[in-house]
């Protein structure tokens, strides 16, 4: 998912606490497809409740949210609204590889290979229209804003940060930076130990902080010449040049200036680049949206969580603690506004 | 001109109401009483005491301000036994206080008052009131203060309720109709206060059995009681925590 740059962005390990007091907009989507694909059990079978309905994006969203809360993080969720057409070749291919999982998720499961059950279990994830819908209820009940975005929550997401409405964008992905987020957090919302795959080690996942303006004077680029090497090196709407990675894809734009260049240079066509620029750098984004938050809800959590779907009451709790807490992060007002 | 006789007691009230607040106040005097006007120096909280000249043994006054520091009104208090009565008489030549306790007579200096803001009070409308036992909420208060360092207020149209979060512990109040005074709340009503500056005025109520409270979501909590066996009136206002 999303456009390989790491090589080319240089990234500043932070920790969580570092994001004490700020105003974080996280990519619901991206962050809702690791809950989904991460919260599972040891096999791959997903956190179900009593009915077989699949809960490891509301578990995931409470307790992380409710932990990033209890930092002092004020997270803000934007979901996506409907994808441009050109997204639709990836849509595809995920749902291919989705499909093709999911069969061999039970195959695993058949040879007693749970290693790979698992792994396949991962990859046969995929958000549903109940999945999004019951995430933003359970967030409003958490007194979470959440920001519908018309078209990519990223480009949404990174507006906000623009605007200077929010201090980050939260994602896994490196589009952000294409959409022009100033600031793009990764690595937020996971847990502290992610396992390496197909391999059975852990590694320790820390929040790095990618700054944009970093990244184009490092490499000395534009951003309109970041998104012409994202071109390449192929995105979420477009395939990209077989063999070309973001170093080459770097040296490249560097030599020739534009994507034309290099088209012309190296003999490619990519017929819809121009289009393909417009996404990144004119996104559709809107300003019809509230950034506040409100009370916790904990009647309405609990009845969502534990009486709909079986969480257990102590945790939920907790959780709910945590929530409110910040919610007391409160300023002492004086009479004066009142005189 | 001011003279006036009062029992020890009934100063001390004026003291303990008007002490937490601020070090300084400025007694304003005329023929019908003293009222006292304060707001502490973060301007969070706010006192308007008044006393009638029935609160007095006797009175006497011209309208006059008297600017007086609380640590010599607490060091005269320090003199005074149970029952006694204290004289006191403005020297407005050598703006001094006379104040006599027992066989003590202290000559006491006096600040100037226009060196201390008077306040005015604002008008507020609070949708919300209740009048609870002053022990109810005492108790709740020492319940409180051990686990946090700010309460929160909540009133239904059925009951008046205080709590307190602090890190592990909860302390809940909650005072039902039938265990309240009186109740007059058509809508829920919550908001949250320092506990330190709540905790004061409440204590300083405590010669009243009873005590008024009117609260409006995030806006200033305004207490009511009275003092001197009825012949003074307490108003506090303190300004609540709200959320950026």
């Amino acid at each position: 998912m999303g456009v390989k740059l790491g090589d080319i962005a240089p990234r500043t390990p932070a920790e969580i606490s570092d994001f004490s007091g700020w105003v974080m907009a996280i990519d619901a989507f991206n962050t809702l497809y690791q809950f989904i694909s991460t919260i599972r059990q040891p096999d791959g079978t997903p956190l179900m409740d009593d009915r077989g309905r699949i809960t490891s994006h509301l578990s995931g969203l409470l307790y992380r949210t409710s932990s990033l809360v209890q930092s002092g993080i004020k997270p803000v969720f934007v979901f996506d609204g409907t994808s441009p057409d050109e997204k639709e070749g990836t849509v595809e291919s995920r749902r291919h590889i989705r499909e093709t999982a999911e069969r061999e998720w039970q195959e695993a499961i058949d040879e007693g290979d749970m290693e790979k059950a698992a792994r396949k279990a991962r990859q046969s994830s995929r958000l549903t229209s109940d999945i999004i819908e019951e995430s933003k209820a359970l967030l409003r009940l958490m007194g979470i804003p959440v920001v519908q975005a018309p078209s990519e929550g990223e480009a949404q997401a990174a507006y906000l940060a623009e605007k200077g409405d929010v201090e980050a964008a939260v994602s896994q992905d490196f589009d952000s930076l294409l959409f022009g987020t100033p600031i793009l957090v990764r690595n937020l919302t996971i847990s502290g130990r992610r396992k390496v795959a197909r391999r059975d080690i852990y590694i320790t996942v820390t929040p790095e902080i990618i700054e944009l303006n970093t990244v184009l004077s490092q490499n000395g680029i534009t951003r309109e010449q970041l998104i012409d090497i994202a071109i390449l090196v192929g995105t979420d709407f477009n395939k990209g040049v077989r063999g070309i990675g973001a170093k080459t894809g770097l040296k490249l734009v560097k030599k020739h200036g534009t994507l034309e260049g290099v088209m012309a240079e190296k003999g490619i066509e990519i017929p819809n680049y121009k289009r393909l620029r417009e996404i990144f750098l004119h996104p559709p984004v809107t300003d019809n949206y509230e950034i506040k938050w409100a009370e916790v809800d904990a009647n309405g959590i609990r009845e969502l969580l534990c009486r709909e779907h079986d969480f257990s009451e102590k945790r939920v709790d907790s959780a709910i603690k945590r929530l409110d807490r910040h919610f007391q992060a409160t300023k002492q007002k004086s009479l004066d506004g009142w005189f | 001109m001011f003279k006036a006789k009062l029992k020890a007691d009934v100063l001390k009230e004026i003291i303990e109401v008007t002490g937490h607040i601020v070090d300084e106040i400025v007694m304003d005097l005329d023929s019908e009483g003293l009222t006292i006007k304060a707001v502490d120096p973060s301007h969070v909280a706010m006192v308007d005491l008044m006393l009638t000249k029935n609160a007095f043994q006797e009175f006497e006054a011209d309208d006059v301000s008297i600017a007086v520091e609380m640590d010599k009104m607490r060091e005269v208090i320090k003199l005074a036994k149970a029952g006694d009565v204290i004289s006191m008489e403005h020297d407005s030549e050598r703006n001094r206080l006379i104040v006599t306790v027992g066989n003590i007579i202290r000559k006491m200096g006096l600040l100037s008052p226009s060196s201390i803001t008077s306040p005015k009070v604002p008008d507020l409308e609070l949708p919300a009131n209740v009048i609870l036992k002053t022990d109810e909420i005492k108790q709740g208060i020492k319940a409180a203060e051990s686990i946090s360092d700010h309460v929160t207020l909540i009133m239904e149209p059925e009951s008046f309720s205080m709590e307190a979060d602090g890190d592990t512990d909860e302390v809940k109040l909650k005072l039902t109709k039938d265990q309240l005074i009186e109740i007059s709340c058509k809508e829920r009503q919550r908001s949250m206060f320092p506990l330190d500056y709540f905790s004061n005025m409440v204590k300083a109520a405590t010669n009243s059995s009873s005590l008024k409270i009117l609260l409006g979501t995030d806006f200033p909590v305004r207490l009511e009681f009275t003092i001197a066996g009825g012949n003074g009136e307490v108003v506090y206002l303190l300004a609540p925590r709200i959320e950026d």
